[in-house]
């Protein structure tokens, strides 16, 4: 809201340095966002918060101000001369729409010549920006500035039947604006129609037949009130804002139509000429009174933490416009004026007298007690889980949670269920290459397809060693309904391969100190190769999913490299973490190693050859470390392998003897032999 | 084989004091490696040595002295390897001489690198703000993301008719239509709209609704409202939000609690004001500004929880008062970092992210 520093003087003394009011202005709720000087006069910019449709008007700043500096508001009181003719032979008004009009009112003035508005006029309203038009146009926007009420004047003779009905707009209903251009309405919009046609869109936009022009002698002046959401939603589908929408879809004060429509009946006269016909064409209820609110006084320190005066609340709240019906020292009961429709509950007026004393005076050294504040261990977890990515040379990046239906399709591990959709798009969000993939209106059911776009665009850029992750919910839809559930997910993509991939997971398995070992399954998903892919469990639970991504998925992502990507459950993570792990006593004795060598068929899993090596060592055995695989057709015969391997052994109590390793070397031999057909080289 | 000369005792004693001063000059006189090696050659040689040499002359001398000839045959020897060791070690590797030195190597060659990523500047920023609150005994929250009209608005003192609930400025999510059509396009579900939450305040209805005063806790996460992305916009971001519940807390709580948070975040003391604004949750409602570089710098909006919150939740307003506080990460972390396009965030370049 702009003001004019000269209009505001009309009503309250501004002689106090424009610096020092703009700082109280702010300080008390309407924050100074800039001023620019108009001529002799000064533009002062305030933001008013959508609660305040009173300070949308001269009047209602410069009651702030009065209240402020304890200064008298003079508020012009508008008594325009009649005619004695009675506007009820010549003017009918109907409310059919009560729901979106609560109340009309129209006064008629005849005999107006249409001109410019006097200078005075122009030079407050070009003070705020806005536009001259002639002098009964300019006379209604006048008002509005001045007291926050929008008005509408039509030309009277082109009302058909001198008749005004408010209703729903017929569906698709043509109608032709000031701006010239043609709105087709449906039934969710509210209009003021004549006998025949609609003549205005209700609150949002007068029609271009009745509008005021240089020969225009008789007007009709509408004050009225129009319900905000219907104003709202209106002005939104047709795109229409305007300052008369903006202050109906804030609540106007119905109780100040009257004052409104008499104020710009007079100006118009002293404006244009012309003759006011006795009387108002109305419909539609007075506004209802409102009831008496008692603030406790001793609420002020309980919310505000600061002692107010007993004197100063009264003071205050009639300043405010309140009527003070009963005040003690303990209490104050007030009536709000109509324009204050904030003001309905007690500790409305403890913000009143709040920002009134000012909240500069609440202090910033109070003794908050202290508290006790814990990190959930989910927190913990995933904070662990980023040090290990990082320290592993992994970037972290953020995508959006909404995604294209092509990258939603093409990989939906934890879900089956159809992915949420959202009623709006997320606008602006893809890089240009990829602006013609679709509407990104799903909400993500894995966070792979965002990792492997991070990945295009940053092969795209010729950038190296492009191995990130992320950690962010998905949105998996429940077919019983309700909210959905929506856990938390690691995911990684790499241009590294399977095996580092699934090196990285199980390094972060030991950092977490889960002492849980990964075991993969099969997975047949096309994004994924065939063979170069895992389904992850730890013991018997779904921990995600690792591979390389396969020929088409890559053609998908137009990657031209290769992917190896993978999802985890960070709630199983957070499950298997041990935070605190406990100590256990280090054998001081040295360890015994035995290396092995062994032809196995193809269809011999490492797995499967650990697990029976292992089953065989005994409780001497450290570990089972893998050396590395071998093919020889020529020696070993086709569909063979050498897995070579070591074992170390080590005791708690002794050192171990070259025997006592021999004899497990031999069951390990052994049982290695018949459980998966292994023969020794050697 | 023939008997050599016999050799008096202090003969042999002379013959070697003699030898260990030429070795000794000898090691001494040497300035670089080969010198020295011919040296030791010449001296401590295992053949034709000097010390060899001498070593076999001990024979001659007369048995009665054998004894003593031993131990100075020793001791020489040992004097003569030291004298040759730290001559070596002078001309190679501690000492300053050229001897041994590997004229290859070029220590300026860069070092091998360990590559280590970078957390996104998001999270760093979240990490700090939440570091500052855990110090001041907020615990964090986490809820959902997908919310119902009850915690994001109804819960939250945000009427039916309130422009904030616009289907165009939210992400409510479609349902498929009731009437069965498998085609149908979905809609939204209008008697109990789910969305993307458009704020964090969600999640204080959450805790409260399971807890009892008091309560201290900060909640971080993504919000979503259907912003198209711009240098300034993005239709998702992130908001850390502290709440505090208790008997007796007051908007002089807040305002000390942001005063310390700012003063934590920015390290410096740097003045804090609050003043009057408008939010539906909140009652008083106020924005908090820092004072930093000569301006007043917005914050972030706060207030004393509203009543009608307190209520919804289950609280009597009458014996509990709190105050909740919110901020736009986003607007801290490029602040912080000068980053002067959103966008920037969530296009994920390596360059950018490794900035930080």
């Amino acid at each position: 809201m702009i003001v004019s520093q000269k209009w505001l003087a009309d009503y309250v003394d501004v002689s106090m340095s424009h610096d020092e009011l703009a700082d109280r202005l702010t300080m008390s709720g309407l924050n100074h966002e800039g001023t620019e000087t108009v001529g002799d006069d000064s533009a002062i910019d305030l933001e008013v918060t959508s609660n305040r449709a009173d300070c949308l008007g001269h009047i209602g700043v410069a009651r702030e101000i009065a209240v402020l500096y304890g200064t008298q508001l003079k508020v012009p009181d508008p008594q325009p001369k009649t005619n004695g003719q009675s506007i009820g032979d010549h003017c009918k008004v109907s409310i059919e729409s009560t729901d979106s009009c609560q109340r009309y009112t129209a006064r008629l003035i005849r005999g107006v010549k249409i001109g410019p508005s006097p200078q005075w006029l122009q030079d407050r309203l070009t003070t705020l920006g806005i536009a001259i038009v002639n002098n009964v146009v300019d006379v209604t926007n006048y008002v509005m500035f001045e007291c926050g009420q929008p008005l509408h004047a039509f030309d009277f003779a082109k009302l058909d039947g001198g008749q005004i009905i408010i209703r729903k707009a017929k569906d698709k209903e043509q109608f032709q604006a000031i701006d010239h251009r043609t709105y087709e309405l449906n039934p969710d919009d509210c209009v003021i129609a004549d006998a025949s046609n609609p003549v205005a869109i209700a609150g949002v936009m007068g029609g271009a037949d009745s509008e005021v022009s240089d020969s225009t002698t008789d007007v009709l002046i509408e004050s009225a009130w129009f319900a905000p959401l219907s104003v709202r939603k209106t002005a939104r589908r047709l795109t229409l804002h305007s300052p008369s929408s903006f202050r109906f879809e804030r609540d106007v004060d119905a109780a100040q139509l009257d004052w409104a429509s008499r104020r710009c009946c007079e100006l118009i006269l002293e404006c244009a000429g012309g003759q006011l016909l006795d009387g108002v064409a109305e419909a539609g209820a007075e506004s209802v009174a409102k009831e008496a609110l008692t603030l406790r006084h001793g609420q002020l320190s309980r919310i505000l933490g600061i002692e107010i005066p007993a004197e100063f609340i009264p003071q205050t709240l009639t300043a405010l416009g309140l009527e003070v019906i009963k005040t003690s020292a303990e209490s104050t009961t007030a009536v709000p004026p109509s324009w204050r429709k904030d003001l309905t509950r007690e500790v409305d007026l403890v913000e009143e007298v709040g920002r009134i004393y000012g909240f500069d005076k609440v202090p910033d050294d109070a003794s908050v007690p202290m508290a006790a504040s814990g990190r959930p261990k989910a927190d913990r977890v995933l904070d662990r889980i980023r040090d290990v990515l990082t320290s592993a040379g992994f970037d972290e990046a953020v995508t959006a949670s909404l995604v294209p239906e092509k990258w939603s399709d093409a990989y939906s591990p934890w879900s089956d269920q159809p992915p949420l959709t959202s009623s709006q798009p997320m606008l602006g969000v893809l890089e240009k290459a990829s602006q013609n993939i679709g509407t990104v209106n799903l909400l993500r059911r894995s966070l792979v397809p965002n990792l492997l776009e991070v990945r295009r665009i940053n092969e795209y850029r010729s950038n190296g060693d492009v191995d990130v992750f992320e950690t962010a919910k998905v949105y998996l839809s429940d077919p019983k309904g309700g909210i959905p559930d929506q856990p938390t997910k690691l995911a990684i993509a790499s241009g590294c391969g399977y095996a580092t991939m699934k090196g990285l997971i199980e390094s972060l398995l030991d950092y977490l100190a889960t002492g849980k070992t990964v075991t993969v399954e099969g997975c047949a998903d096309p994004l994924l190769d065939r063979d170069r892919s895992a389904r992850l469990m730890v013991e018997g639970q779904l921990l995600g999913w690792v591979g390389e991504v396969s020929q088409s998925g890559r053609k998908l992502f137009g990657l031209r490299s290769g992917s190896t990507v993978a999802e985890l459950d960070i709630a199983l993570l957070e499950s298997l973490a041990l935070l605190v792990p406990q100590h256990s006593n280090q054998s001081t004795f040295p360890p015994v190693s035995r290396d092995f060598n062994f032809i196995v068929s193809d269809e011999v899993s490492w797995a499967q050859l650990e697990s029976t090596v292992r089953g065989a060592a005994g409780e001497l055995l450290e570990s089972v470390d893998y050396r590395e695989t071998f093919r020889d057709a020529k020696k070993d015969g086709p569909g063979k392998k050498r897995l070579l391997l070591s074992v170390v052994l080590r005791s708690d109590d002794a050192t171990l003897t070259g025997e006592q390793a021999d004899a497990v070397s031999t069951r390990i031999i052994e049982r290695t032999q018949k459980d998966v057909g292994a023969a020794l080289v050697g | 084989m023939p008997t050599a000369e016999p050799v008096t005792l202090e003969q042999f004693i002379a013959d070697l004091d003699a030898l260990q001063q030429q070795a000794s000059d000898a090691f001494a006189a040497a300035t670089d490696a080969e010198q020295l090696d011919k040296a030791r050659v010449e001296f401590l040689g295992a053949k034709k040595g000097k010390l060899k040499l001498i070593q076999k002359s001990m024979g001659a001398v007369p048995n009665e002295g054998k004894r003593d000839a031993g131990q100075k045959l020793n001791a020489v020897k040992q004097a003569i390897q030291q004298g040759f060791d730290s001559a070596n070690e002078r001309l190679g590797a501690g000492g300053g001489g050229d001897a041994k030195r590997d004229k290859t190597f070029d220590s300026t060659l860069p070092g091998k690198r360990f590559r280590i990523g970078k957390l996104h500047p998001i999270t760093q920023t979240i990490n700090e703000l939440k570091d500052i609150m855990g110090r001041l005994g907020f615990t964090p929250a986490d809820g959902p993301e997908i919310e119902d009209d009850w915690h994001n608005f109804e819960a939250l003192n945000i009427p039916k008719v309130h422009p904030a609930r616009d289907p165009l400025d939210n992400f409510y999510l479609s349902v498929a239509s009731k009437t069965g059509a498998n085609d149908s396009v979905p809609e939204l579900n209008v008697d109990s709209p789910l969305l993307m939450r458009s704020q964090t305040s969600t999640v204080q209805i959450r805790v409260m609704e399971n807890r009892q005063p008091p309560v201290r806790i900060v909640s971080l996460g993504r919000v979503y409202r259907p912003d198209t992305a711009d240098w300034s916009h993005y239709p998702m971001f992130h908001q850390i939000e502290g709440l505090m519940v208790d008997q007796k807390v007051t908007l002089a709580d807040l305002k000390t609690v942001i005063k310390l948070f700012a003063t934590s975040y920015l390290g410096n003391d740097v003045p804090v004001r609050i003043r009057p604004s408008f939010f539906p949750f909140t009652e008083p409602s106020v924005e908090a500004d820092y004072y930093w570089d000569g301006k007043w710098v917005e914050f972030g909006g706060a207030g004393m929880v509203d009543p009608n919150v307190l209520r919804h939740v289950g609280y009597d307003p009458d014996k509990v008062s709190g105050f909740a506080f919110g901020l736009g990460i986003e607007r801290l972390c490029m602040i912080r970092h000068q980053i002067t396009d959103i966008r920037y965030l969530f296009t994920n370049d390596v360059r950018f992210l490794r900035q930080f």
